[in-house]
């Protein structure tokens, strides 16, 4: 048996898919996270024993007509795939919109269930629903859910309706008219008669103690929280506590416990090697895969208690405030007012985030938003910020935090660029955004959401990570004649002849030796590996010290073993936050963006960027710190004002590319 | 006979991992261990507008 999930976007249909099927799938109380179909099977519990029955979750849609590819799969799934059942999601706190889309689901002669989410919430608002009514005037079952409670969900009473539906004949309460469909006013008349009868039900089953067009508490604080010019101070200061919390005061207790086990466990593997086993071996298993990967993992706990912070930020409801406040500058910039979506779910992981952008129907935005996403630094640039926020920063919030910001600074500015190259007109774009009520947010909600970031985090150590490391291991051991190199002359190895011209390169930013060219290089493979492979090429067992209690307590051994300023360790952090990101998430660009000129242009673009922002980094910060300017100023120079040039004439040969077209056009 | 016992410790933890990225790539997981990772199998519809 299969039945769909559907309703409006954020109505909750993820939701009630992971409370019924047990999965673990992304939700969010903001529309559009769900961007493809999903399956799984009804937990036996729920559906008591009966016959398997698979549950698939689709995307939001509003309508059976569809206008955005997340409604397409919707519609294409209901009328194609043939369903048992479905199971409308219908969000009780706004009847008349979700209305709309029942009815025209009512009409496909497939046995609906209601499922009326959200009844919770009415109860706190006193405004009462008669489902009975409702279900009379719809002609099918509707059944009273709160799926993020653990009981008396209603969740088992709406699989039983499910079951007792499958094969029933569906009533259709309304018929659309038979119209054309190319005929916008003859749609907007038939979508008006619709309206008119929804309304006459909502009118008839709701009574609403509070006027939805009443000043509440929640939007006073909305006033503040979202305001053009106090949100961004205001997120600037949650995300610099977010960061306190996370790399400064709570997350070093537990990374220090984990580095400790870590620890223990390289001595004891250490102990029972002997004398007998070769060194090239010690050093693989040593080094390689225990030091490397522990390197990798010690920064575990602070993933967890960020991810597990940001999570009740999500829940509560301050991140759609976040992605209000930030649109506003989005859209100025010729981005898509959806562009703030994947921006948000980039900060987790740039690939779902980059797959997020094919919600945006405009070519160039999706296009531009898919160059951008990678900007926002994601889960696995995290260990990253931390090891130099820890080492180099005495574990200072402002690191992380002057990160992300700068990353949004980076997509504000590389929008305006992009829009410019293509001179294309900066169309203005709307996006309506449903902001979800303020509550207190779920401790269980965000430690499942905790546990599955740590859980994805310990499979890429354990895997790519870890194969990584075992590589760069290998080719820094033996030279290009396959001899182990001798102690001290590993710039004789494989590695270092590989990553030396890079490192050249890298010179007038500050960081021009082959360990940090190869770590920067390995880092495409996963972000991760940057700290991995600086792990391995420095003999660094790990990097949060067992003693002080405190992360990277002997930061100032580390910083001074990779023989790197501040300044220059600031550089290099800039540098491989926003060079292009993994492979991954190329690949995910690829896909998404469709053209393998914006693909080219725009690794160029992020490599571009991270290289100037690195050299102005070093050499502004060498000069404010020392006096003079650093190594390879000139050099540096003449390739950022190459970098820069090029771009302007790029943007000056889209602008006439505008200028024609306005031409054409005026004509 | 150390040297050899190590040597199939590390390649039985180097063919775990390679045999894990195997069956995860099969599995249509496109980004191993990114959260939700597997959501990057199928493919977008937007031809069809």
């Amino acid at each position: 048996m299969k039945i769909a999930l559907t309703g409006n976007p954020n109505s909750g249909k993820t939701t009630l898919f992971n409370a019924i099927t047990g999965r673990t799938e992304r939700v969010g109380n903001w529309a559009g996270v769900t961007i493809e179909k999903k399956e799984g099977e009804v937990k036996k519990s729920i559906s008591k024993g009966n016959a398997s029955i698979i549950a698939v979750d689709l995307p939001g849609a509003y309508s059976m007509s569809p206008y955005t590819s997340e409604e397409h799969i919707t519609s294409d799934f209901v009328k194609n795939e043939n369903p048992d059942v479905i199971i409308n999601i219908v969000d009780a706190t706004n009847l008349s919109r979700s209305l709309f889309f029942s009815t025209q689901l009512l009409e496909l002669g497939i046995p609906v269930v209601i499922a009326l989410n959200k009844s919770d919430l009415n109860k706190k608002k006193e405004t009462r629903i008669n489902a009975n009514v409702l279900s009379k005037r719809l002609g099918c079952p509707v059944v009273e859910t709160v799926s993020i409670a653990g009981s008396n969900n209603g969740l088992e009473k709406l699989i039983f309706t499910v079951i007792e539906s499958k094969g029933k004949t569906q009533q259709i309460p309304f018929e659309g008219l038979a119209i054309n469909k190319t005929n916008r006013s003859a749609i907007e008349a038939s979508d008006k008669k619709r309206y008119e009868f929804v309304k006459s039900i909502v009118l008839e089953i709701e009574q609403r103690k509070v006027s939805s067009n009443r000043q509440t508490k929640q939007d006073v604080v909305d006033r503040i929280v979202a305001h053009k010019w106090f949100g961004i101070p205001i997120f600037a200061l949650v995300m610099w506590t977010v960061f306190s919390i996370s790399q400064t005061y709570v997350g070093p207790i537990f990374a220090n416990i984990l580095a400790g086990w870590i620890d223990g466990l390289y001595r004891y593997v250490e102990g029972l090697l002997g004398q007998g086993v070769s060194p090239v071996l010690k050093t693989i298993l040593l080094d390689g895969i225990i030091g490397g990967v522990g390197a990798v993992v010690g920064f575990l706990p602070l993933i967890m208690v960020l991810f597990f912070l940001l999570a009740l930020l999500e829940d509560c409801g301050y991140m759609a405030r976040v992605a209000v406040v930030m649109d506003r500058f989005f859209k100025r910039v010729g981005l898509s007012g959806k562009s703030i979506i994947p921006m948000v779910i980039g900060t987790g992981c740039s690939v779902p985030g980059i797959m997020a952008t094919r919600m945006i129907k405009n070519d160039r935005q999706r296009r531009t938003t898919a160059m951008l996403t990678p900007f926002m630094p994601c889960g696995a640039k995290l260990p990253v910020i931390a090891l130099f926020a820890g080492v180099f920063f005495n574990d200072a919030a402002w690191v992380g935090t002057t990160m992300y910001f700068l990353g949004i600074a980076l997509i504000i500015l590389g929008a305006l660029i992009v829009v410019r190259i293509s001179g294309e007109q900066n169309s203005r774009s709307f996006f309506i955004m449903e902001l979800p009520e303020y509550k207190y947010p779920s401790i269980k909600r965000a430690t499942i959401e905790m546990l599955s970031r740590a859980k994805a985090y310990i499979l890429k150590a354990s895997t790519i990570i870890l194969l990584s490391n075992v590589v760069v291991q290998l080719m820094q051991t033996f030279n290009w004649q396959f001899q182990v190199v001798a102690e001290g002359a590993q710039n004789t190895s494989i590695l270092a002849s590989i990553a030396s011209p890079f490192a050249i390169l890298l010179m007038p930013l500050g960081f021009g030796v082959w360990q940090l060219a190869a770590a920067a290089i390995t880092g495409f493979i996963a972000k991760e590996n940057v700290v991995g492979t600086i792990a391995v090429v420095y003999s660094i067992k790990n990097f949060i010290d067992t003693d002080a209690l405190a992360l990277v307590g002997g930061g100032a051994d580390v910083a001074s073993a990779m023989g790197l300023t501040s300044v220059a360790a600031l550089a290099y952090l800039v540098f491989n936050l926003f060079t292009p990101p993994c492979f991954a998430a190329i690949g995910a660009m690829n896909t998404e963006m469709e053209n393998k000129k914006w693909l080219l242009g725009g690794i160029s673009f992020q490599l571009g960027t991270g290289y100037v922002v690195a050299f102005i980094v070093y050499q502004v910060g060498t000069l404010l710190t020392t006096g003079v300017f650093g190594n390879g100023f000139l050099p540096g120079l003449i390739a950022v004002i190459s970098i820069i040039s090029y771009v302007v004439y790029l943007m000056r040969k889209g602008n006439q590319k505008s200028l024609a077209k306005k031409a054409v056009l005026e004509v | 006979m150390d040297n050899i016992v190590v040597i199939i410790i590390i390649l039985a933890i180097i063919t775990g991992a390679i045999a894990k990225v195997v069956i995860e790539k099969r599995n249509g997981n496109k980004c191993i261990g990114c959260p939700h990772g597997k959501s990057s199998d199928i493919e977008c519809n937007c031809d069809d507008f």
